[in-house]
């Protein structure tokens, strides 16, 4: 019984220990003057996290606007209100589903390269050999990438409400046969451009800065072998897909919860 | 070279579509729009109840949308809802005084929304003016309960 | 050639969790010499290069480099410090996101302000010695093992340290890449002036180039001297190493029970 518990405290201070380490690595890596090559390098990391992971979350945006339409006419048609499944579509994929899936898709295509490509630099003392020839891997390898996550996230969520509404319309419009002006109408009256349009922005934004954080921690972190890269992937993925829908929770109480 | 200025373009062009996104979700998501504050005037019009109103619902004037609630309060001299409504600036002075408002439903449990219907009035409203002869929102139960005491009284 | 170290190391003490690595560990590298450091697998010679590069910081004990001590440096000096040391890895590594010609240049880049033309012209030079011009547009993915050590030896030399550091320069080459490497340390060393540790444990080459040899075993330094002396040395543990035989003082058992014993226990046990 006792074992049990000292077991448990050793956990606790290991994850304080944990969590200490990785704040000072991002307060490390996140600070600092960026320069005209860091730009570059920043540049290059958008691309790698954002153009390339463009495809994969307009996709499933449009088949999660498409799904919304379809699922909320069957359920709206019932009361006669389907001229309100603009403002369901809309509400649902800004509110909720555009930060959160988009962040889940990030964490899975970005993220976990993100942590496998840190490991194995590190693995092949490509950091070390770096930090030798004077210049701060933190800086160098991490930084880009964890502002380019910041950045990509919230401009892919964007592109996933974008594509969502239209995907929605295709569905409710085109298909089903819901009056079109209804299907603008009733969303323009019922979306708040700083409501919900802002706060799934800033949603987004948390997630981000979240789910890099983890991707890049782990890899830094990691103990250098295949087996280790292969674990810290696959802890980027879990933890990263649990934070979000965690955070999502806490975020949606403070935000909506208090209004009637 | 021409590798990276083949990324960098693709950079670019996915930023500029993150912002012409963000762009067409205020337009035509949340119907924002840049008018100046100047294009729009201020009425007021006081209901008995408002039912289910709620503010940035629409004002329409035979079906057309001329205007937006931008607040709901409860006048303390009378204990009835003050609504105040922001309408476009092409209307301001066309109004007759004897305007009515209607709290309207659209269909059995959509949203509720403003309807206005002109009088004869020559005289006109201006910006700050309430409109005197409001007609409440419809609620449902009332509806019941006056069908019910008929149907017994009957 | 000056008489004064250039490296002094004194009583290093360090240990990994519960495991020592080093129990007081005195070493004293001249200044253009090749020094090299060998002892068996598992002896911690790599983190003694990581020791004396700063990366690590001993429990006891101190690193001298040309009269400073490297842990009592603010990381700042602690950079401008490493600028005058060279390390060449175990792999190599080389960043993988860049062609050898920015991976040589990448130090040059970082460090000095230098018009692109210098840049090129110096890149090129350090190519050159160690042959390998011709491969500066290829990408590290696709080096073999000797030239992608070759290269990581002109990236270490790009900024003209005074000291490199070689962490097994020879390990899982073929003889040929074998050979060359141990040409171009030698040459490189006579040429330049350059103070150079070399850690291995491959004997054979190591002693062809070595002017002073260190042994280390079991977290002391077990024997030094130029390599013909420790050719000559009685030492049993010292002549199992140099000469390598299978089996002597360093057992070829991990230590176990006597094996009949375990034999029969294991049998009995159940």
């Amino acid at each position: 019984m006792i074992s049990r518990i000292t077991h448990l405290g050793r956990r606790g201070c290991e994850l304080l220990e944990a969590l200490g380490r990785a704040g000072i690595f991002m307060a490390q890596s996140a600070v600092g003057v960026p320069s005209r090559e860091g730009w570059h390098l920043w540049l290059r990391q958008m691309h790698f996290v954002g153009v390339l992971s463009l495809a994969i979350v307009l996709v499933s945006g449009l088949f999660i606007g498409m799904v919304l339409a379809l699922q909320g006419y069957t359920i709206l048609v019932d009361f006669g209100a389907e001229q309100a499944l603009g403002q369901m579509v809309a509400l649902s994929l800004l509110r909720e589903l555009a930060p959160v899936v988009a962040a889940l898709l990030f964490a899975g295509r970005a993220g976990s390269a993100l942590t496998a490509e840190i490991g194995l630099m590190k693995a092949t003392e490509q950091l070390t050999s770096m930090e030798m020839i004077g210049v701060d891997p933190l800086r160098r390898v991490v930084a880009p990438r964890l502002w380019a996550g910041f950045v990509a996230l919230p401009l892919l969520t964007i592109g996933f409400s974008v594509v969502g509404v239209y995907g929605g319309y295709l569905v409710g419009v085109e298909w089903l046969g819901v009056f079109e002006g209804s299907y603008w109408g009733n969303m323009q009256a019922s979306v708040d451009f700083i409501g919900d349009i802002g706060n799934g922005m800033l949603k987004s934004l948390v997630f981000a800065v979240v789910v890099t954080w983890i991707a890049v921690f782990q890899g830094y972190d990691l103990v250098p072998t295949s087996e280790g890269i292969s674990r810290a992937t696959t802890r980027t993925v879990v933890y990263s897909s649990l934070a979000v829908l965690g955070l999502d929770f806490v975020l949606t109480a403070m935000m909506f919860g208090g209004l009637s | 070279m021409k590798r990276s200025k083949m990324m960098e373009l693709g950079v670019g062009l996915f930023m500029l579509a993150g912002i012409l996104g963000l762009v067409f979700l205020g337009l035509r998501v949340s119907g924002l729009t840049f008018q100046a504050p100047g294009d729009t005037f201020r009425l007021e019009a006081n209901f008995a109840n408002i039912g289910g109103l709620k503010p940035r619902a629409r004002v329409t004037m035979a079906g057309v949308t001329v205007g937006r609630v931008s607040a709901i309060e409860l006048d303390t001299d009378w204990y009835d809802a003050r609504v105040i409504l922001e309408l476009d600036g092409d209307l301001e002075g066309k109004l007759s005084r004897d305007t009515t408002a209607a709290i309207l439903t659209a269909g059995l449990l959509g949203e509720q929304y403003i309807g206005l219907t002109v009088g004869g009035d020559p005289e006109t409203l201006a910006g700050g003016d309430t409109i005197r002869d409001t007609q409440s929102a419809v609620v449902l139960e009332e509806l019941i309960q006056q069908f019910l005491s008929n149907m017994i009284s009957d | 050639m000056s008489d004064t170290p250039f490296v002094v190391v004194e009583g290093l003490h360090f240990s990994r969790g519960d495991k020592e690595i080093f129990r007081g560990v005195d070493l004293t590298i001249q200044r253009g010499r090749i020094t090299a450091i060998m002892g068996p697998s598992g002896t911690g010679k790599t983190t003694l290069l990581k020791l004396i590069g700063g990366q690590l910081v001993p429990d006891a004990g101190r690193v001298l480099i040309d009269g400073e001590d490297v842990h009592r440096q603010s990381r700042r000096a602690l950079f401008t410090m490493r600028r005058r040391m060279g390390m060449l890895f175990q792999s190599g590594a080389l960043f993988s996101d860049l062609s050898v010609f920015e991976n040589v240049a990448f130090p040059l880049r970082v460090h000095t302000d230098l018009p692109e033309a210098m840049i090129r012209d110096l890149v090129l030079m350090k190519l050159e010695a160690v042959g390998l011009r011709g491969a500066r547009d290829l990408m590290p993915s696709e080096l073999s093992g000797g030239m992608a050590r070759r290269v990581a030896l002109a990236r270490a030399m790009a900024l003209d340290p005074e000291l490199i550091l070689y962490d097994e320069p020879f390990v899982g080459q073929d003889p040929i890449s074998m050979g060359v490497l141990v040409q171009l340390i030698k040459r490189l060393n006579e040429a330049l002036g350059l103070t150079s540790i070399v850690v291995s444990h491959d004997i054979k080459e190591t002693l062809t180039i070595a002017d002073y040899v260190y042994v280390i075993a079991d977290g002391e330094v077990m024997a030094h001297g130029t390599p013909q002396s420790l050719d000559l040395d009685q030492d049993p543990r010292v002549s199992q190493f140099v000469h390598g035989e299978p089996d002597g003082p360093v057992p070829f058992h991990y230590p176990a029970v006597d094996f009949t014993t375990d034999i029969l226990n294991a049998g009995g046990g159940r």
